[in-house]
């Protein structure tokens, strides 16, 4: 696989010594610590191959459906392939495909049902990357401003939030989570014939929140311990000397201090959160059909494995780049915001 | 220190008392019905159904079943079926409502199982990801250095179940380089020989992580006062090394140890699935799908209980690995 090898990396740690950073032409222009990060992660050859990568995915995403149209016209069934329109007249009785990768199929028909196995692989990475998206995206606001409160607060809050941060953290979590999500489908489907899509997409959003209800407590508690020594700082004391409105402290003076651990934490939870979907998928209590997912794929595809190689690669090198790309580019984002990281 | 330890016993005792409540409610609660799965489809009407119902106590408030549960996880409990009382010993975790067979065999058979897999996961990693962590430190700076420091990212990146799966379905399935998972009345050598393949790609995942920890805690550890020191005795370098360096960069490699082994123990569930290891992870999936609460709730009960004391006992341990904590 095309990933960053060693040797890129190495190149990087060589960049990042002391020597090499760049200086302060002019004293009287100080940078932020994120104008900093930003400048080191631009010269960081793996941040820049990851982000390649990872924009790759996002513009396959993107425009799956136009991708699956450059695909040509089958000349069995006559018709242009899509994601979800089964052709078993493309399979044998056996459940194998009778055609292999064509032109109309660029990386050949799935077994049994004869779907266009690119679009399935196109589409797939939609439901990845929104996931790993939006999961980090809310948990990182949940566990921000839980861990404010905690640390700000103190007293009962911060014990009751620190006791359920530790709750959480003691859950046995992949079971729960595992015997959570049909319990939660059930609940949210009942009553009502909902057809395949509906439910479908109701698993997808009940996936979403789960991740999040599980997700949130590794950033809660660094926040809190940074909000807890941050409180004491002078300029924290001197802005409630003046009056200034706790809200306004806790948003305007204490989080602009955190917004390094908070962008690493949370580019390292996107890829988590991808694993964890596919993952899950995998152990059946993922997405389900129709919507197109690696993780399903890679199920379904173990069985013919030796047979059918076609069907379980695409997804098992799809997912394993995109995460692998995604949590190289935020080992790299965390170098980049940690003024001691020197390799 | 006694009060300490005190107060993260009740702390502990709070999470488990928690987590079985939230887990009762998630699953008793829950909008499946559990009689329903009971009774045999071809020969079940509404008088079974109810009969069922009434003989698992479905019928009764939700506060009287929890409080029946609780009672039996110390005290026992008997279970009236099809007229015969069961006696069920403390801890009791109930009975299967699939297998019938009570939940402490079903799961404290596969336990050791599991066990096995997590420990000789624990050799490979240990083992593994130290003495790579230590040459790393060594040289640091140097091209094995930064080899594997990346590699131990690459691999640590890749999601692991993927990882796993290839490595069931290629080596073990297809080219029958490792042996298959075979269960102890098998024998002995064919047991351990199975547990070969899952302990080691669980081992050498888990690795990439220790590699790192081992590599930091020991960069800092030599770069303290008392190594120059040692070394400005005129002390060889290996004993200064191993002597000095080592066994003070491995006191909070032993923490983490700890909290892995525990996680180890409730996550072995991937890894057993795909290698088919019957332990305790694979019988709770194949319970989820079948609904069959009682085993659901042993399970997670089982590894709220490890995870809760395995929190514990590092927590102490460390105050005693580290006399810097202990003065504190």
């Amino acid at each position: 696989m095309p990933e960053p090898s060693a040797t890129t990396l190495t190149e990087v740690s060589e960049e990042k010594s002391p020597t090499s950073a760049p200086e302060h032409q002019d004293v009287r222009t100080g940078r932020s610590p994120g104008q900093v990060a930003w400048a080191r992660l631009k010269r960081d050859k793996v941040a820049i191959i990851c982000a390649v990568i990872i924009l790759f995915f996002i513009v396959v995403a993107i425009f799956a459906p136009l991708l699956v149209s450059l695909e040509a016209v089958d000349p069995i069934t006559k018709v242009k392939a899509d994601v979800g329109t089964v052709h078993t007249e493309l399979v044998d009785f056996n459940g194998l495909p009778t055609v292999g990768a064509s032109s109309a199929h660029w990386l050949g028909v799935e077994p049994r049902l004869g779907r266009d196995l690119f679009a399935r692989w196109a589409y797939g990475a939609r439901p990845s990357l929104i996931i790993g998206f939006v999961a980090a995206f809310a948990s990182t606001v949940i566990g921000v401003t839980l861990g404010l409160v905690a640390g700000y607060l103190g007293g009962v809050a911060d014990k009751i939030i620190s006791w359920i941060i530790d709750f959480f953290l003691s859950l046995p979590i992949l079971l729960l989570v595992l015997a959570i999500i049909p319990i939660m489908q059930k609940r949210l489907a009942a009553g009502g014939d909902l057809s395949a899509e509906e439910t479908s997409t109701i698993r997808f959003w009940v996936l979403i929140v789960i991740l999040v209800v599980f997700g949130w407590m590794g950033l809660a508690r660094l926040v809190r311990g940074e909000v807890k020594s941050l409180r004491e700082r002078e300029f924290v004391q001197a802005a409630r000397a003046i009056g200034v409105p706790t809200r306004s402290i806790l948003f305007r003076e204490i989080l602009p201090n955190l917004v390094g651990p908070i962008i690493v934490s949370a580019s390292i939870a996107v890829p988590a959160y991808i694993t964890y979907e596919a993952t899950l998928s995998y152990l059946g209590a993922g997405l389900v059909e129709p919507t197109a997912s690696w993780g399903r794929t890679i199920a379904d595809a173990q069985n013919l494995f030796a047979t059918y190689p076609l069907w379980l690669w695409p997804s098992v090198i799809g997912l394993s780049l995109l995460v692998l790309a995604l949590s190289l580019l935020g080992d790299s984002i965390r170098d980049a915001f940690d003024p001691t990281s020197r390799r | 220190m006694l009060t300490y330890i005190l107060r993260r016993l009740a702390l502990a005792l709070s999470v488990i008392l928690a987590t079985l409540v939230s887990a009762f409610l998630l699953f008793f609660a829950g909008p499946s019905d559990p009689a329903q799965a009971m009774c045999p489809e071809t020969r079940c009407n509404p008088q079974r159904l109810q009969q069922i119902t009434q003989s698992i106590g479905l019928d009764k408030p939700l506060s009287v079943q929890f409080l029946e549960y609780f009672k039996g996880l110390f005290v026992g409990r008997d279970f009236l079926y099809a007229g015969d009382t069961v006696h069920c010993g403390a801890p009791c975790l109930g009975f299967s409502f699939v297998t019938r067979r009570s939940v402490n065999d079903e799961l404290f058979t596969r336990f050791p199982n599991t066990v096995v897999l997590a420990l000789m996961a624990a050799v490979v990693f240990v083992t593994v990801g130290v003495t790579l962590g230590i040459i790393a430190a060594v040289r640091r700076g140097s091209a094995t250095d930064r080899g594997l420091v990346g590699a131990s990212q690459v691999l640590g990146s890749i999601p692991y179940y993927v990882l796993a799966l290839l490595v069931a379905l290629y080596p073990v399935i297809l080219w029958n380089v490792l042996p298959q998972y075979s269960a102890i009345s098998a024998g002995v050598g064919p047991y351990f020989l199975g547990m070969l393949a899952p302990a080691l790609i669980l081992g050498f995942v888990t690795s990439a992580s220790y590699v790192r920890y081992t590599r930091n805690s020991m960069i800092e550890t030599l770069s303290m006062d008392y190594i120059r020191t040692a070394r400005s005795k005129g002390i060889n370098e290996r004993t200064v090394l191993f002597k000095h360096g080592f066994r003070a960069a491995m006191s909070p490699i032993a923490t983490i140890l700890g909290l892995d082994i525990a996680a180890l123990l409730t996550g072995t569930l991937i890894t057993e699935q795909i290698f088919g290891v019957d332990g305790i992870g694979r019988r709770g999936l194949a319970a989820l799908k079948a609904f069959d609460l009682p085993v659901i709730m042993g399970t997670v009960l089982i590894g709220a209980v490890v995870v809760v004391v395995m929190n514990l006992v590092v927590d102490i341990a460390y105050s005693f690995i580290d006399p810097r904590v202990r003065l504190s």
